[in-house]
């Protein structure tokens, strides 16, 4: 029987068109997926390199699972929720039902049949993926060789449980309630469910948790791979062990636990409430009813007319809308969606897993961020069935033949969609206003929740709602709407990646909008409105369409729709449409004229090629002498309501060559609109321009006579940076209403500059540029002569003024000598009393100012009023650092420190000399409970680091060649640590680290091009800030503090301020060595200048109680060590080195329970097993190797193991 | 008042012609529309119900231009469609209601009034507070004529209303067709015979999209007299019989096969005289019309 009805299900599927049609989707988009992670179109957008092959096993695995999702998942339900439903949909139940098969027979060769067709139509995927790679003209360096298993794993792996589970799910739906829609919508909350799950496990503890959590298992296999370098992709099947062989086993029992359950439920019943207990509701009376007397119908009278068709469509509205919110689905979908704002409230601006306070942008931006794709989900779904609303209902003759006008029907089903959002925007605004009060924060800011829920995302709402409803009309089938309407969610992701960047051409798209506390949205509003109107007239006329179009009668063929929609298109109609297009083109005109005429457009390839185009014709001038900026007299003059800036001044340049100097080549950027740059003094012979490029910003002088060495000449400049109309994109964030940052950038720049090339290596290959190392190596004689942050400067002179509004505060680096108003505007008079480098920041708002001290130096924090949270951390984090760095590095330069608050459009701090603008999103809102060993106080940190670049970067600085930033960022880092560790104790510091260690590894594994080791980093982030953490500390724990401290003061006496050639960090590890005991020289090559990797795990631990009270403990450990290259290949390494032997105890800690240990000794292991006994004095309860992580171990957890009870 | 249907034809977008030259005028009372299934009925009722295009001809109702002015029509129409459905969770009373707002009934008093009365007509009174989902067959009908009653029309078209009914209730819905009044145009659509004799003073038999025949079903009946016959024959012989005879109709009665047959003159002794009833009318329209196309063909 099984068999029979497995064959028969196998040979009708087979018969289907569907089989074939979902096969070749999955096919194109398999095949469009591979293509365009290969590089295919890359003529069309930026390309991005990467060295792990598109037909890796990894990559192969990640496409294949993103395509089971989307557009799988909706495919599969399509699959398994008909597999039974399709006999009471035909009514063929009461055939099938009356003859003699069994249960099982009848459920298990559905199921199974289904099965085998389902993976035959998710084959298309690998199918796809193949012939994407045989396609030519895709780049062959990103083709690896072809493995079958690379395409079968994930399938073995992934897809087939997956299927086994979805299928189970949707099976059972459909079985079980014997609806379509139950299965429909049932695809739809998973999808959003699973997308709004994947954002929220994002806390390093709970990742095995929510690895396990995850259905789909794509969770714990980037668990899992989340470490692998690009050899290792590129290598290595995803095997099927550890997390993700527990996931599927957990999910495949679901599944199976669930098609029992769908097996027990299930009955040959004609309908589907009928089970043995349950008895129907009994119909109404009816044969009871005697046919009466005649009735007289009373004489009524109809209105017909505007007032009585406005309350006929108030009514349609009224109905539609309460049908919608009271239906179980959106109950249903409601609820998943609330229960992902409490999960979302949890993780409010989480940094280092330490929350921020719920202000109300973050919570109003969060929450409505994560219920988002809850929201298009119920536009989208309820568009379709208010489409069809009377036609499923077979209502629709009825009401087609009513005196109703023809908008009345459509638009007050647009109207009931239009108030959907509103009353979705309504709970985000409750959820928003609980999880403040559950924080115990009580600083509602109501305005913004309006702004931000109704004024601006409501609109987004409202014109999907139009699009969708339009899109239902004129498709008028209602899947392939759903279907259309997922091509446009696509289009919309995908559109800058085949290079469609302008908002003019996406439907609903806008230039953004960013919220800050300091600029609240500042100028963001204007052109987000702009556009907004420009699209309403486009809905507009969609609605008009919609409404021609709209089906009255049975007739819905294209020519009679047309026919009617003619006679439909009358004097209203017309209006109508007219003035939609007409807003549409006006404002879109308008919009033009400001993005494309007032503004350069420029999409992000035209820039690329820009910077091409820059390099070829000027790289060959990179060679000839320069001169140097000496010394720097600015003044800046602000407009912040404008947006505009003009600074004007003076350099001093020198020739600090050898050689006379005979032209000078000036670089600006484009947007500068140049009043003055002319070289030499006022009424001196002018220099004459005999290159002036203003497309790409660079100009060549030359001068009357050469300069001598020596000798020094001024620059006069006077540039203006206006802010015409408004951009395609709103980039314009520096200088803005209230909060401006501008930096030296903005100024003249000497010299060709080599940095600003484009350094990815596939992109320099697809311009037929010569390939350039990503950083001048150590030996470049000639790369050492600069900084790594300038190439026009070695240490110049610097005074500014500074002018701004009235109402503001101007701040630049230097001392304020004088303050005073003049034409209705505020000037600053800074000056510097020690040289500088060539760096500095003009920063202007009303600030509210908290001042401190510590010995003679001033300290200020210059804030947003409100922003008070942390103001005593970060003082604090000054006053610490400076005593810890003078007393360990050497003085301090300046006599002030000053902290400057600016809007969240960054997210950094970033030290220029005795000035440290300080992002408002790095800490001025966190939420730090001193007493929970958890919370990382990153305010203090950050602080910490950004003074101690005061010593890092401002007295000691980088050549520019590799390693460079290891002496700024990785030893501001180490010496945060060290104040850190000063104030909260060794055990805090473990968290801090346990996530540097994570952002390492995973920095290290999406690496694009080359990893380095520490003292060849290449401005990798993830290499000078988190390895250099993990190095430092530990070295630290081996050397001693003191020691290396020693090393760093006696590094910065030899090279603070130094001229040209600049310092190298072989010279820094040339001090570290000094200090590093011979038996520990191994360490320092370990962990700066190679790529070393430990394997430490502990196998078993046991412990005897010897007499006399104390415990033997024995350990046997395994240890291995591999040094990688810069791919990634790993070769073992002999080893003979002290790692840390730890015996832990428990004890409470200010209440909590914490590892202490209770014997901790640096013992020297070799590679494999490893046998010890420790004694120690107290009854033990863990013991392990490196307790505290502080080798490089990309399995941790395993490093220590709970003792038995014996 | 009368609806004049002139050369209507109608050819669906699959090729399919529903409807070729139709000519129909349509006095006040009830109308029998009679054919087989398929035989354009519905394709004219929808037709006349603004629910569907014509390729040509015309429809009018007095002044008013039915394929033209589709509102006007709208206002003054009752519709019961051949298939309907209902909201299941919505009871019979606020349905009502809600359609009477559409239909233009303003006034909330007059409105109660009239969709109690309409229940009250419909025997639906007893049972207006429940959902419609727990409807039989036959109260949703009712229901379907009640709302089609809603504001006084002056046209009404109910498409096979009584199919699927069981005699009990098709009894109690002619008896509701039969009190509308007889100064509005009434509208029947139907395969079943006895539906018109029982309620129509004019009807029409249409087939394939053609008007077979039109008139009083006593005058067509009157027209027949003395050329139907009968005779129960066993059911072997009846192809035979087929050959010989113009034989309109075969059923089964207490396992002999009864036949009718049309013939001017006596066919045989085995053959006894019929009074003609409207069956016989309706299928020998069929038969003839049939034949003469198998002529044509």
């Amino acid at each position: 029987m099984f068999l029979q009805i497995f064959k028969f299900e196998l040979w009708y599927r087979l018969r289907r068109p569907a089989t074939y049609i979902y096969f070749g989707i999955l096919l194109l988009l398999a095949l469009l997926l591979m293509l365009t992670s290969g590089g295919f179109f890359k003529g069309l957008s930026v390309s991005v390199g990467s060295k792990v092959f598109v037909n890796s096993p990894f990559s192969l695995n990640g496409y294949t699972t993103v395509l089971t999702l989307i557009p799988g998942v909706l495919l599969i339900s399509a699959m398994f929720g008909p597999a039974i439903l399709r006999d009471f949909e035909t009514r063929m139940h009461p055939l099938l039902f009356t003859t003699p098969i069994s249960r099982l027979g009848y459920l298990g060769g559905r199921f199974t049949g289904t099965l085998v067709i389902t993976m035959l139509v998710l084959s298309g995927i690998a199918v796809g993926l193949f012939i994407g790679t045989l396609i030519p003209g895709m780049p062959a360096e990103r083709i690896g060789p072809q493995r079958l298993m690379g395409y079968l794993n994930p399938y073995l792996t992934l897809v087939l449980p997956n299927v086994v589970l979805m299928g189970a799910i949707f099976f059972a739906l459909g079985t079980l309630t014997r609806k379509a829609l139950a299965t429909y919508v049932g695809s739809i909350v998973f999808l959003v469910l699973y997308f709004v799950a994947q954002g929220q496990l994002s806390d390093l503890d709970n990742q095995t948790i929510g690895s396990l959590l995850d259905p789909m298992g794509s969770g714990a296999s980037r668990q899992l791979t989340k470490y692998w370098t690009t050899a290792e992709k590129n290598t290595q099947l995803v095997p099927l062990t550890g997390l993700l062989l527990g996931n599927r086993l957990v999910w495949l029992g679901v599944g199976l636990a669930l098609l029992g359950f769908c097996f027990w439920r299930f009955r040959f019943t004609q309908s589907a409430a009928e089970g043995p207990v349950r008895r129907r509701a009994e119909r109404p009376g009816l044969d009871v009813v005697p046919t009466t007397a005649s009735v007289v119908l009373p004489r009524v009278h109809q209105q017909f007319g505007t007032s009585q068709y406005l309350r006929q469509w108030a009514r349609l509205t009224k109905l539609e809308f309460l049908d919608i919110i009271r239906s179980p689905y959106f109950i249903a979908i409601v609820v998943a969606g609330l229960a992902f704002l409490l999960v979302a409230a949890l993780q409010i601006g989480k940094i280092f897993d330490t929350r921020t306070f719920p202000v109300t942008a973050q919570v109003a931006i969060i929450l409505s961020g994560s219920f988002s794709l809850f929201s298009l989900a119920i536009i989208t779904f309820y568009a379709g069935e208010l489409v069809w609303r009377e036609r499923d209902a077979h209502l629709n003759q009825i009401y087609d033949a009513l005196p109703l006008p023809n908008w009345v029907p459509l638009a007050s089903k647009l109207a009931a969609l239009l108030l959907v959002p509103v009353v979705l925007q309504v709970i985000v605004l409750v959820c928003g206003l609980l999880t403040q009060i559950f924080s115990g924060y009580y600083q509602f800011e109501l305005g913004l929740y309006i702004k931000y829920l109704f004024g601006l995302r409501l609109l987004d709402y409202w014109l999907l709602v139009v699009l969708a409803i339009a899109v239902h009309v004129l498709v008028n089938h209602k899947y392939l709407g759903h279907f259309v309407m997922l091509l446009y969610y696509m289009f919309t992701l995908f559109a800058s990646q085949i290079g469609l960047e302008h908002n003019l051409a996406i439907y609903g798209s806008d230039p953004g909008v960013q919220y800050s506390a300091l600029n609240k949205f500042g100028h963001f509003i204007g052109p987000f409105l702009w556009f907004k109107l420009y699209w309403a007239g486009l809905a507009l006329v969609l609605a008009v369409g919609a409404n021609l179009l709209w089906v009255r009668g049975t007739e819905t063929s294209a020519n009679v729709r047309q026919k009617l929609a003619a006679s439909r298109f009358t004097g209203p109609a017309r209006l109508a449409m007219g003035a939609g297009l007409l807003t549409f083109l006006v404002v879109g005109g308008f919009i033009y004229y400001n993005t494309n005429v007032l503004n350069r457009y420029q999409g992000s390839k035209t820039q690329e090629k820009q910077t091409v185009e820059f390099e070829r014709k000027y790289s060959r001038l990179g060679r000839r002498p320069q001169p140097r900026i000496t010394a720097v007299e600015v003044q800046a003059d602000l407009f912040p309501s404008r947006q505009e800036v003009r600074l004007r001044g003076q350099y001093w340049l020198r020739n600090k060559t050898g050689q006379p100097i005979d032209s000078v080549q000036l670089n600006l950027p484009q947007e500068a609109r140049i009043r003055l740059l002319t070289l030499g003094a006022a009424g001196a012979a002018p220099a004459r321009t005999v290159l002036s490029d203003s497309l790409l910003g660079f100009y060549v002088q030359r001068l009357p006579q050469p300069l001598a060495p020596g000798d020094s000449l001024p620059l006069r400049f006077d540039l203006y940076y206006a802010a015409p109309g408004f951009e395609n994109v709103t980039n314009r964030t520096s200088v803005v209403y209230n909060g401006t940052f501008i930096n030296s950038q903005l100024l003249p720049n000497i010299g060709y500059n080599p940095n600003a090339e484009i350094s990815d290596e596939e992109t320099r290959k697809d311009y037929n540029l010569p390939p350039k190392p990503r950083m001048a190596s150590l030996t470049d004689t000639a790369a050492r002569r600069n900084t790594y942050i300038s190439h026009d400067s070695d240490w110049v002179r610097f005074a500014a003024t500074v002018s701004t509004e009235p109402d503001q505060l101007a701040l630049a680096p230097g001392y304020l000598k004088k303050e005073w108003a003049e034409n209705g505007r505020r000037y600053f008079r800074y000056e510097m009393d020690a040289p500088i480098l060539n760096f500095y920041s003009f920063q202007s708002a009303r600030y509210a100012v908290r001042k401190a001290k510590w010995n003679d130096i001033d300290i200020a924090i210059y804030y947003q009023p409100g922003h008070e949270y942390n103001l005593d951390r970060m003082v604090r984090g000054v006053q610490d650092g400076l005593t810890y760095f003078t007393k360990n590095f050497g003085p301090y330069q300046h006599r002030q420190v000053r902290i400057v608050e600016f809007p969240g459009y960054q997210t950094f701090a970033q030290s220029f000399p005795n000035t440290i603008p300080y992002s408002e999103n790095i800490g001025f809102i966190a939420k730090i409970d001193s007493a929970d060993p958890e919370d990382v106080d990153y305010p203090y940190y950050v602080t910490a680091h950004e003074v101690a670049h005061q010593w890092w970067a401002h007295q000691v600085i980088g050549a520019n060649v590799q390693g460079s930033t290891m002496m700024s960022e990785t030893l501001s880092q180490y010496a945060a640590l060290m104040v850190m560790k000063q104030l909260y104790g060794e055990a805090r510091m473990r968290k801090f680290l346990k996530h540097e260690m994570d952002r390492y590894l995973t920095g290290r594994a999406t690496e694009q091009s080359k990893e380095q080791p520490l003292y060849k980093v290449e401005n990798q982030q993830y290499i000078h800030y988190r390895k250099g953490s993990v190095a430092m500390y530990a070295l630290q724990d081996y050397v001693g503090e003191d020691k290396v401290n020693q090393a760093l003061a006696a590094y910065i006496k030899e090279v603070k301020f130094q001229q040209p050639p600049y310092t190298t960090s072989p010279d820094l590890l040339r001090h570290l060595r000094q200090v590093t005991p011979d038996s520990l020289q191994y360490l320092v090559t370990d962990m700066f200048e190679r790529i070393t990797l430990y394997e430490n795990r502990v196998d078993s631990v046991s412990y005897k109680k010897l007499p006399g009270g104390k415990y033997r403990v024995t350990l046997n450990l395994n240890s291995k060590k591999f040094y990688a290259d810069s791919l990634g290949n790993e070769r073992p390494a002999p080893m003979n080195d002290w790692i840390d032997i730890a015996v832990l105890i428990e004890r409470k800690v200010n209440g909590k329970w914490r590892d202490e240990p209770l014997y901790r000794r640096k013992t020297r292991l070799k590679a494999g097993n490893n046998k010890l006994e420790i004694i120690v004095a107290e009854k033990p309860v863990k013991a392990g190797i490196d307790p505290f992580n502080e080798l490089i171990d990309r399995d941790p957890d395993d490093n220590v193991k709970n003792l038995p009870r014996s | 008042m009368a609806l004049v249907i002139e050369n209507l034809s109608k050819t669906y977008s699959n090729g399919v012609q529903a409807l070729r030259d139709v000519n129909l005028t349509i006095p006040t009372g009830m109308f029998g529309l009679l054919g087989p299934n398929g035989a354009g009925k519905s394709s004219l009722m929808r037709t006349i119900a603004t629910l569907q295009e014509a390729n040509s001809g015309s429809i009018r109702l007095d002044e008013l231009d039915v394929l033209r002015e589709k509102d006007g029509v709208r206002r003054i129409l009752g519709y019961l469609p051949q298939e309907f459905g209902v909201y299941p969770k919505v009871t019979a009373e606020d349905l009502l209601d809600h359609f009477a707002v559409l239909k233009g009934l303003a006034d909330s008093k007059e409105r109660k009034a009239t969709v109690a009365a309409l229940l009250h007509k419909t025997n639906l009174y007893e049972v207006r507070k429940k959902n419609l989902g727990g409807y039989s067959g036959g109260m949703k009908q009712r229901f379907g004529i009640a709302q089609a009653l809603l504001g006084n029309p002056r046209l009404i078209i109910v498409d096979e209303p009584t199919a699927g009914l069981d005699p009990a209730e098709r009894n109690r819905f002619h008896n509701l067709l039969s009190e509308i009044g007889e100064n509005i145009i009434v509208i029947l659509s139907t395969h079943i015979v006895s539906d018109v004799s029982d309620l129509c003073r004019n009807m029409a038999i249409i087939n394939k999209g053609q008007v077979l025949l039109t008139g009083d079903p006593l005058v067509v009946m009157n027209e027949l007299q003395g050329q139907v016959w009968r005779r129960a024959i066993a059911k072997e012989q009846l192809p035979a019989l087929q050959q010989e005879q113009q034989v309109i109709s075969s059923r089964l009665y207490a396992g002999q096969t009864i036949v009718h047959v049309v013939s001017d003159g006596s066919p045989g002794v085995e053959y006894e005289s019929v009074t003609p009833s409207l069956e016989d009318v309706y299928f020998a329209r069929i038969a003839e019309a049939e034949r003469g196309m198998a002529v044509v063909a």
